[in-house]
């Protein structure tokens, strides 16, 4: 049962009203709890993970370990002067960073949290998420644009061009997946993956599509770290050559907005994998929502350690390792994929 | 209730979030206009021109045409990937794997063709690479 329908049953009254008041108080709990973690993320976790990596100390004043920092930090972000760039082109600079959460945050409404934490739940779930996620595009696209600025124009290209190199592998991949489940309804996909693989003695390992198809699970997380533009493929930001790309020209609240949208994308991210390859919010002892919050956290530190740990990429290696090397294994995957479970069908 | 009652209603959460965020920003905020600081910022130099004129690498516009056909192709996969394990049941592995191993056999033989005729391969400017050579004549 989604969310919604449960706090529409709590209601006392029924009717229109109470399905849409239902609905917004849904869709309010789901947009707090991710942007709870992307507060969480952004100026704490972040600064102390790459702490931890580089050996260094951070923000460890305020709050137990420092995580009080999220409170000022906000205030401090928001409450700077916002400059508006010469010659900007103003309704689409403006609607650039709006674009950008409003994608990232729209697309957790099919993702299953567990403990009956899910929004929504249509047939075409899978489909819904990647085409949701990747409107982020075309903000990426408006903020290089309008900024009227030569580093901002050319991050956005080489933003363009990376999403479009790695949307169909990543989609190509995802959807190799669905083979297994026949549906793309997120509530089956993760239905399919509770069914026990092997047994092995009390152990029973549960089919999560990671351990069923481990090669389509490590092509998906290369895809999905240049899809969330992480490092190693960060170019579009590349601060060291472009100072930082489409972000450039953005300053007090827009450049929060594009930080936000940023976090919440990896955390996207995070939670497709966790859907469609670790078997969503299924565990054991714990109950669904830690499991999933643990799993898209997962998927956050592994972002946060490519981060610390690998050089970036330059853009035409980038693009040659999108088309030439994913896109290939990525056909490679659904037709070996395709012939296996055709041959255990047939 | 509707799937898509729930799913609109986010949408309208996911634009009160941000946009609730830009007016208590509206708020706090200072405001000191000044024409210097609104400058684009070129590396702190004088900046010249502006960047809507700006010519950019071709590679780019090779990218989103290919990037379009294997899009399209893509919308077609899914609905086979969904069917598939029933088609096979009801028409045999063959029948139902051979109409989609043509489908995408013609698509990587159009990737492998762009492949070859460099258009995933990032053209070098070829200016640049004139001024190389010249260099190392003198």
């Amino acid at each position: 049962m989604t969310l919604p329908t449960t706090i529409e049953e709590a209601l006392p009254v029924g009717g229109v009203a109470a399905e849409a008041v239902a609905a917004l108080a849904a869709a309010t709990v789901i947009g707090t709890f991710v942007m709870l973690n992307t507060a969480l993320a952004g100026p704490w976790a972040k600064r102390k993970i790459t702490a931890a990596f580089t050996d260094r100390i951070s923000v460890n004043q305020f709050g137990p370990l420092g995580v009080g920092i999220v409170v000022p930090d906000a205030v401090r972000l928001v409450s700077k002067e916002l400059i508006v760039p010469e010659g900007a082109d103003r309704p689409a600079w403006d609607l650039a960073p709006l674009v950008l959460v409003f994608s990232a945050l729209f697309a957790f409404a099919v993702i299953p949290m567990g403990n009956g934490v899910h929004l929504a739940d249509p047939a075409v779930g899978l489909v819904f998420v990647f085409a949701i996620a990747s409107v982020a595009s075309l903000g990426l696209v408006m903020a290089g644009y309008a900024s009227n600025n030569k580093y901002a124009f050319l991050g956005g290209l080489r933003a363009v061009a990376q999403n479009l190199a790695y949307e169909i592998p990543l989609i190509l991949i995802g959807i190799s997946v669905v083979l297994y489940t026949g549906s793309l309804q997120m509530s089956e996909i993760v239905a399919t993956q509770r069914e026990t693989l092997v047994s092995l003695g009390p152990l029973s390992v549960p089919g999560w599509f990671a351990i069923v198809n481990p090669f389509a699970f490590v092509l998906f997380l290369v895809a999905n770290v240049a899809e969330v533009g992480r490092n190693p493929f960060d170019v579009p930001e590349a601060p060291t050559e472009i100072v930082a790309g489409y972000q450039t020209e953005y300053s007090s609240v827009y450049f929060v907005l594009i930080y936000l949208g940023e976090f919440v994308h990896i955390f996207l991210g995070g939670a497709i994998i966790a859907t469609i390859f670790l078997g969503g919010p299924a565990g054991p002892v714990l109950p669904g929502i830690v499991w999933f919050l643990l799993k898209i956290w997962a998927m956050f530190l592994f972002t946060q350690w490519l981060r610390s740990a690998v050089p970036r990429v330059r853009i035409d290696q980038l693009i040659e390792i999108g088309w030439k090397r994913l896109l290939v294994l990525a056909f490679v995957n659904l037709f070996a994929t395709a012939t296996v479970v055709g041959v255990l069908a047939a | 209730m509707s799937e898509w009652t729930a799913i609109g209603a986010l949408a309208v959460v996911a634009l009160a979030i941000p946009g609730s965020m830009m007016v208590v920003s509206w708020l706090l905020r200072p405001s000191v206009p000044e024409q210097g600081k609104r400058a684009t910022y070129e590396s702190g130099e004088v900046p010249t021109g502006s960047s809507y004129g700006l010519r950019f690498n071709i590679q780019y516009y090779m990218i989103a045409l290919l990037f379009l056909v294997f899009d399209v192709e893509t919308i077609f996969i899914i609905p086979w990937t969904v069917v598939f394990e029933d088609a096979v049941g009801e028409l045999g592995f063959l029948r139902a794997f051979a109409p989609m191993v043509v489908f995408l056999g013609l698509l990587v033989f159009g990737l492998a063709w762009a492949w070859r005729n460099g258009a995933v391969e990032w053209v070098r400017d070829t200016t640049a690479q004139r001024e190389v050579t010249d260099r190392t004549e003198l």
